[in-house]
């Protein structure tokens, strides 16, 4: 079959034979959406059935690979959920909130749960679950694609070669700014404060970046811009099916290494929300009432 | 009596239409938003100054917007002003994003409506792709303006790089000039599209005899009345003849604006003085006197003379988004030739407690954050989501839809494709609205 892109266009016999993808959107930002859309590259090799965002239609049809982004929020999130899934022959968790329930597990507060409750009389709107849950609570899923979002290199990635993806093992190693030995911080600078400096680790001017341990693969655009990575990606495969205690202890030791910031500084830093927005899911991946997240099944 | 529900497709997040009849008769016509993740509250207790990176997931689509307002509520509460740099930079922040949000409105969502498809790409009812060249194009035009985004913010979707104060750093002149240089060269991609979409939307009109809802109707913008500026400081209402009635600060909106809470969706409404009002590209095209940049002045010159002003027609927010989408490239590019590196990009600030309005111009309209801060940390705090000012509005353009196409014993199947149309017209964004 000839596969180049653009005789594929305008011949509709080989258009039917192409494989053929749709996009599950339940509770979330559309971040992961936009990112796809980001990467156009798909459009000449794959057809889009199904994505709420860009295309009408009403139910997911068969396809080859079926990526899920947002929580499972609603009854009918939970709903779509199961339908979908029959119809596809490869399933992805797509991005923070299907994989850990995202920020919108930040949700499961008591104050949050007596609004739900006080909403369920509302006409003709979905019934909120008690909590946010990921798919694979639900679902069986073939394989992760963690970030908040991914970028569009991974979502390509996903879809055309997703085994023979090189990405490093951390971003640490995708950063490109420099460590200096000479330079040991005694305090942590808050995000926000401060005038970053180009080419140097972010650790050398004291601030709380976790990218030595976070997975690879993003090419660290958020350190690259001088801001400290939140761990989006989730852990790196050296952590990945392992207690987040080891995980959290490899930060410390870092900065043990690199800093002379108090130990407890770090920690209590760690707990904070912008840092547990995309840290608890480490204690998904491998905790709670779930098998652990097996490492092949991460891109 | 029937209820008609109708899920909406190509908007930003989860809703859906539910109409109800009685015989010939239309009683009701609601949009209701039928998703809800709980910001407000999951927020509560957060250190304020990690803010700017958490509100982003508000959203995907609007997340500049919500990054650039949390840091200048902030601003606000800790009384400092970021250096004219780093203002400028935050500009080129949100023009990355209007860009990117009007060439996806008007090339991914309502493009399709006029072409009578289901989408750009191939669904399962489009037998062979017709329009790969429209569906390549528009994603370049919209990809321009994430690239934009991308410098200027550090990452592509939820960017980083705007903090209290001012932002991470400049931008080097070999970027700025490589960045400057690709929207020169999409500018007019983005203008044959816009001609291409202004043609087409005149023969849909043609076909169903209709522009939609035109009661004249309030208008809420922040960007001005001379000419466009979306990083905004204060909020104006016009009146339905298009006459400036008030204009005020963030602080104001809880007395300006009353809020009303839904019992049929997860989104609040808000009405000015008991007026439904409406908010996004209409509105600021109804505020300004000119767009301030050449090409988008021509287009804009062109509109007013064909449509008036103000003009009132629902779909006129469409082709209001086309005349920004060319602003945005334009503004960008004369943004691009200045410097943007070697001067101050932030100034120092002292934490402290106490209460913070943020305003941005965003592309669905005004966007405020109020956030009221104890001990460091967010006690309280309210996102005015542009989209919540439309509700009404909505509302009632569908029921002036739904009277076309619903009569005795009949209902016209063009009533789907109607309710599509004037939902989109107004853009909403409903993972915002109820956050």
């Amino acid at each position: 079959m000839d596969t180049r892109p653009h005789e594929s266009v305008e011949k509709s016999g080989d258009r039917m034979t192409q494989s053929r993808f749709a996009v599950l959107q339940l509770s979330g930002c559309a971040g992961c959406e936009v990112s796809l859309l980001n990467a156009s590259e798909w459009i000449d090799q794959y057809r889009l059935m199904y994505m709420p965002l860009v295309v009408s239609a009403y139910d997911v049809p068969e396809v080859d690979i079926l990526l899920i982004s947002g929580g499972v929020r609603t009854d009918q999130d939970l709903h779509h959920l199961r339908t979908a899934v029959k119809k596809a022959h490869k399933v992805v968790a797509v991005g923070t909130c299907a994989i850990s329930g995202g920020v919108a597990n930040l949700g499961d507060r008591d104050e949050v749960r007596d609004l739900f409750l006080s909403q369920s009389s509302r006409r003709h709107v979905p019934r909120l679950l008690p909590r946010c849950q990921p798919v694979d609570a639900v679902v069986e899923i073939d394989s992760y694609l963690p970030g908040c979002p991914p970028t569009p290199e991974l979502f390509m990635a996903v879809l055309f070669n997703p085994e023979g993806f090189q990405g490093s093992r951390s971003v640490c190693q995708e950063c490109g700014r420099l460590k200096d030995k000479s330079i040991r911080p005694s305090r942590l600078i808050g995000f926000q404060q401060g005038n970053v400096q180009e080419g140097l680790c972010l650790i050398n001017q004291g601030y709380l970046c976790v990218g030595s341990s976070t997975r690879g693969g993003c090419r660290a655009p958020c350190t690259r811009a001088g801001h400290p990575c939140v761990g989006c990606r989730g852990p790196s495969d050296f952590f990945i099916e392992k207690e987040s205690t080891e995980w959290l202890g490899s930060i410390q030791r870092v900065f043990d290494t690199m800093t002379d910031i108090p130990r407890g500084e770090i920690a209590q830093a760690l707990l904070s929300p912008q840092f547990a927005l995309f840290l608890f899911q480490f204690s998904d991946y491998a905790g709670g009432d779930r098998p652990a997240r097996r490492k092949d099944k991460v891109i | 009596m029937p209820t008609l529900i109708f899920p909406i497709s190509r908007i930003e997040g989860h809703a859906q239409v539910v109409i109800d009849t009685n015989g010939s008769e239309v009683i009701s016509a609601h949009f209701q938003a039928t998703e809800f993740r709980g910001f407000d509250y999951f927020v509560q207790g957060i250190p304020a100054e990690q803010m700017p990176v958490i509100v982003p997931r508000i959203c995907g689509v609007c997340s500049t917007a919500h990054h650039v307002c949390s840091v200048k509520a902030l601003e606000s509460l800790y009384g400092i002003t970021p250096p004219p740099l780093a203002r400028r930079i935050r500009e080129l922040l949100l023009l990355g994003q209007l860009i990117q949000n009007q060439a996806t409105s008007l090339f991914i969502f309502t493009m399709p409506d006029r072409l009578g498809t289901d989408s750009i790409f191939e669904t399962e009812s489009g037998n062979t792709n017709k329009h790969p060249a429209i569906a390549i194009q528009s994603l370049q035009v919209r990809k321009a303006g994430s690239d934009l985004i991308t410098l200027a913010g550090g990452q592509f979707i939820h960017p980083v790089k705007a903090v209290i104060g001012g932002v991470t750093g400049g931008i080097p002149s070999q970027a700025a000039e490589i960045m400057r240089a690709k929207l020169q060269a999409i500018l007019p991609v983005a203008c044959e599209l816009f001609d291409h979409y202004w043609q087409t939307s005149l023969e849909m009109v043609e076909r169903i005899g209709s522009w939609g809802d035109d009661q004249p109707s309030h208008y809420i913008a922040s960007t001005g009345s001379s000419s466009m500026n979306f990083d905004s400081d204060s909020i104006c209402m016009l009146d339905e003849n298009g006459k400036q009635v008030d204009c005020f600060s963030p602080a104001q909106f809880q007395e300006k604006l009353t809020f009303i809470e839904s019992s049929f969706s997860y989104s609040d409404e808000t009405t000015y003085n008991g007026e439904i009002m409406r908010a996004n590209s209409l509105a600021r095209i109804n505020l300004s006197k000119e767009m301030g940049t050449p090409l988008a002045d021509e287009y804009l010159q062109e509109f007013q003379k064909t449509f008036g002003k103000p003009a009132h027609a629902i779909m006129l927010f469409d082709l209001s988004r086309g005349i920004e989408m060319v602003y945005a490239l334009e503004r960008a590019i004369e943004i691009l030739s200045t410097s943007l590196e070697g001067e101050e990009t932030s100034v120092p600030f002292i934490p402290r407690d106490g209460e913070g309005f943020g305003l941005v111009e965003a592309p669905r309209g005004p966007l405020i954050h109020h956030y009221t801060v104890e001990n460091g940390v967010i006690k309280k705090v309210k996102f005015i989501i542009p989209t919540v000012h439309n509700m009404q509005a909505i509302s009632r353009a569908l029921k002036v839809a739904a009277k076309r196409y619903v009569a005795e014993g009949h209902i016209d199947l063009e009533l789907e494709k109607a309710v599509g149309r004037v939902v989109r017209a107004f853009d909403p964004c409903i993972a915002c609205a109820t956050h």
